[in-house]
């Protein structure tokens, strides 16, 4: 190749180089004008902040500052819900431009999104109690039982800093009637929800008896490659405009909220101007706001050694983030939830075996009773079990709650339940085993004699019906007990590393299964070598 | 609470909590239709009469026995994406599918094993041994019906769910309980008469083989 084609080949890379970039810079502040709309992505069931009005449209106070934006982008408006699981998502789709979506300013989430300074609202965590909880500092919850919902980002800092022994629900809803039965002592909550919860005639008696912890600010969201873009300059130069003329105030004192202390600091710093006049929140050379007028928590850099730093690293390299690894609470949690999962089995196993078996006796044992234990061993089968959790541990534990006072442990109910429905089908069995050992030999009855020979003769229906309710051990999520679904759960919504934790959790039980198989298998093996000896 | 007014309640939600046991029916039936479709082609390889093929089969069948449907339904639920892309075309890919791909593993072993069986006898000619797998095949929905209410904690709106949803609309802490139990009624109502006659099919079947006991499906179910 002469020196002369190596030119041209250079020059033409240089040509595309530039074609490229300019291809980037076509970005999405040119697109929303050319378009003509901006696509906001707000919430519509977190009142006041974002809700749905009578005709279904979108209002609440993000929703005014998503109309603020596009007044002053000069385009048309259009909002589109999104919810906590998908903001982010939508945003990376590129289906939606902008995030104001009640979204907490974190270090994770710079990761997958460019978070746009300055915040524009923030929220903390406070406990809603009844008043006899006789709460007075944080410090009284160290230890207790505190409910709280999957996936809120305070769960886990705030069960590290205060020891709380965490009880994660599913739903507001599940967390609430966990609340009132008296399963724990507090329900950690957001407080900007608190609000429209309390006002809820039902929940008159209760209390917001401590201050907001973790404040954290809120921020506008565009995707991630959106950063240092046209469009995210903008937004900051809105947003730092808002906070200056108290805009922010006047509309959070429209839609009724509280006034945030949040609002009125940050109006007073960026309206603050150094002693020549200028204002101290004012940009660097380098396009950043002024330090301190940033998020501080996140301007601190992580520290982070040994085994955590090897995590990271493989994170980086590889994208796997394997959390229950490096990091201790994810480990902790995780092994916690696994040990649950391994006495939740044995507990199945045993109350199983021991239902079906005292079933069986009294059936052959009593014989006016046989009937009924039948008819219920046929009901108990044709029952659900996660319904029969829900009726137990919602139901009648609420109304043994009221009555009596007693409250039982979730664990608890979902090895009575699961054994109860394991049981029926060991029962049935066991009886039909005893019938057919009746035809062999005339006169023998089902007693403590009769047991075994009649567990040999059905060993594989009573096996199969143990393996499932091992492999249904995992139901007891949905009540809070905190076993290895329910620290799965956890691990994801906090790391957002859902396939590695599904997968190991996949992995996890596969092997447990196997495990119980394997040991059945083996106890067959002694019994039969036994019964030719 | 009076009787009346718990009965009146039940009453005008029970429009919206049938729909919900057709969604249990519905999920059960693709749940039964996938894992028939798959558990026959494992069962076909391992009547195959090749060692390499039959083997392929019994492993497969085996792994399916080892997957818990309930750990699955989550793996499902996080992994599989709400909606994907073929061709410039979206398609939704809904959660209550995901519960019948999740159900349908636990029908994938069931029928391998059974059909395996099955077929074993109608080769030896025994034709109402083979028939058997009618019955326990219609039995096992049964058990999948019920296993189907699962597929709640991923968000469905069967029956379990809309009861959590009647329980939030409706104040009362009794009628909590009879809204559960109202539920639980469907589930009986939908199972008796199927297990009734299925076991009545079983018996007459089993009298023409000769009463002799037939080798049932253990491990699977």
């Amino acid at each position: 190749m002469s020196n002369r084609s190596l030119l041209h080949a250079a020059f033409l890379l240089a040509l595309l180089a530039i074609l490229g970039g300019r291809e980037a810079l076509a970005d999405r502040f040119e697109l929303i004008q050319k378009r003509g709309t901006l696509i906001v992505g707000v919430k519509s069931d977190y009142p006041p902040f974002g809700m749905l009005d009578a005709n279904g449209k979108l209002i609440g106070f993000e929703p005014d500052l998503a109309a603020d934006l596009a007044r002053r982008l000069g385009v048309q408006l259009q909002l589109v819900a999104v919810s906590s699981t998908n903001r982010l998502q939508k945003l990376e789709e590129g289906a939606i431009d902008v995030v104001i979506a009640t979204l907490g300013d974190t270090s994770q989430r710079r990761q997958i999104a460019t978070l746009v300074e300055p915040n524009y609202y923030a929220s903390g965590v406070a406990v809603v109690a009844s008043p006899n909880a006789h709460l007075s500092s944080w410090a009284d919850l160290r230890g207790r039982k505190v409910c709280a919902t999957q996936g809120a980002y305070f769960n886990r800092p705030m069960a590290q800093r205060f020891l709380l022994d965490l009880q994660v629900f599913n739903g507001t809803r599940d967390t609430k009637m966990a609340l009132r039965d008296g399963r724990c002592v507090a329900w950690l909550y957001d407080d900007t929800g608190i609000v429209g919860l309390l006002s809820d005639p039902e929940w008159t008696n209760y209390e917001t008896p401590l201050p907001s912890m973790m404040i954290s600010p809120w921020a506008v969201a565009i995707a991630a490659s959106e950063h240092e873009s046209k469009l995210e300059r903008a937004i900051s130069d809105a947003i730092a405009d808002w906070h200056r003329n108290g805009w922010l105030i006047e509309t959070e004192k429209r839609w009724g909220i509280k006034p945030s202390r949040f609002l009125a600091d940050t109006h007073q710093l960026w309206i603050q101007t150094h002693p020549d006049g200028s204002p101290v929140c004012a940009r660097l050379a380098n396009g950043e706001w002024a330090a301190e007028c940033r998020n501080r928590s996140l301007l601190t850099s992580m520290d982070v050694g040994g085994l955590q730093h090897i995590g990271l690293l493989i994170k980086e390299w590889t994208g796997l983030n394997l959390t229950i690894f490096y990091d201790a609470y994810d480990s902790n949690l995780f092994l916690t939830g696994l040990w649950r999962t391994l006495q939740l089995i044995v507990g199945c196993i045993v109350g199983s075996l021991v239902l079906g078996c005292l079933g069986a006796l009294v059936a052959e044992g009593i014989p006016w009773l046989r009937g009924l234990v039948r008819l219920s061993a046929a009901l108990g089968r044709m029952t659900p079990p996660l319904l029969l959790i829900y009726l137990i541990f919602f139901g009648v534990g609420h109304i043994v709650v009221t009555r009596y006072g007693w409250t039982f442990d979730g664990s608890v109910i979902a090895v009575f339940c699961l054994s109860l429905y394991t049981g029926c089908a060991i029962v049935d069995a066991l009886l039909e085993a005893s019938a057919l050992l009746k035809d062999q030999e005339t006169g023998l009855a089902l007693g403590w004699r009769g047991l075994p020979q009649a567990l040999r003769l059905a060993y594989a229906p009573v096996i199969a019906a143990l393996v499932n309710v091992v492999k249904a051990t995992g139901m007891a999520s949905a009540i809070a007990v905190p076993e290895l679904i329910s620290a799965s759960t956890a691990i994801v919504a906090e790391q957002g590393n859902a396939s590695v934790m599904m997968n190991v959790l996949m992995i996890t039980y596969f092997l447990l299964v196997m495990s119980v198989v394997r040991f059945f298998n083996y106890l067959e093996r002694r019994l039969f070598q036994h019964d030719i000896r | 609470m009076t009787f009346a007014e718990i009965a009146h309640i039940l009453v005008v939600w029970t429009p919206f909590l049938a729909d919900g046991f057709l969604w249990n029916i519905l999920i059960s039936l693709v749940a039964m239709a996938v894992g028939t479709a798959l558990g026959a082609v494992l069962a076909r390889l391992r009547l195959s009469g090749r060692k390499s093929l039959a083997h392929m089969g019994l492993a497969a069948t085996e792994l399916t026995r080892n997957i818990p449907t309930f750990v699955f339904l989550f793996y499902l639920a996080f992994l599989v994406p709400v909606e994907f892309e073929v061709l410039g075309q979206i398609y939704a890919f809904p959660a209550w599918l995901k519960a019948s791909l999740a159900l349908s593993v636990a029908v994938v072993g069931f029928v391998s094993d059974n059909l395996l069986v099955a077929g074993q006898h109608w080769r030896n000619g025994n034709r109402p041994a083979a028939l058997l797998f009618i019955p326990s095949w219609t039995m096992y929905l049964v058990i999948i019906v019920m296993a189907s209410s699962t597929a709640s904690v991923i968000g469905v709106g069967e029956i379990v769910s809309r009861c959590n949803v009647v329980i939030a609309a409706v104040s009362g802490d009794e009628m909590m309980v009879w809204v559960y139990v109202y539920a639980i009624g469907y589930f009986f109502g939908f199972c008796f008469p199927v297990n009734w006659a299925m076991g009545r099919v079983k018996k007459r079947l089993l009298a023409r083989v000769g009463g002799a006991p037939t080798r049932e499906c253990g491990e699977c179910g």
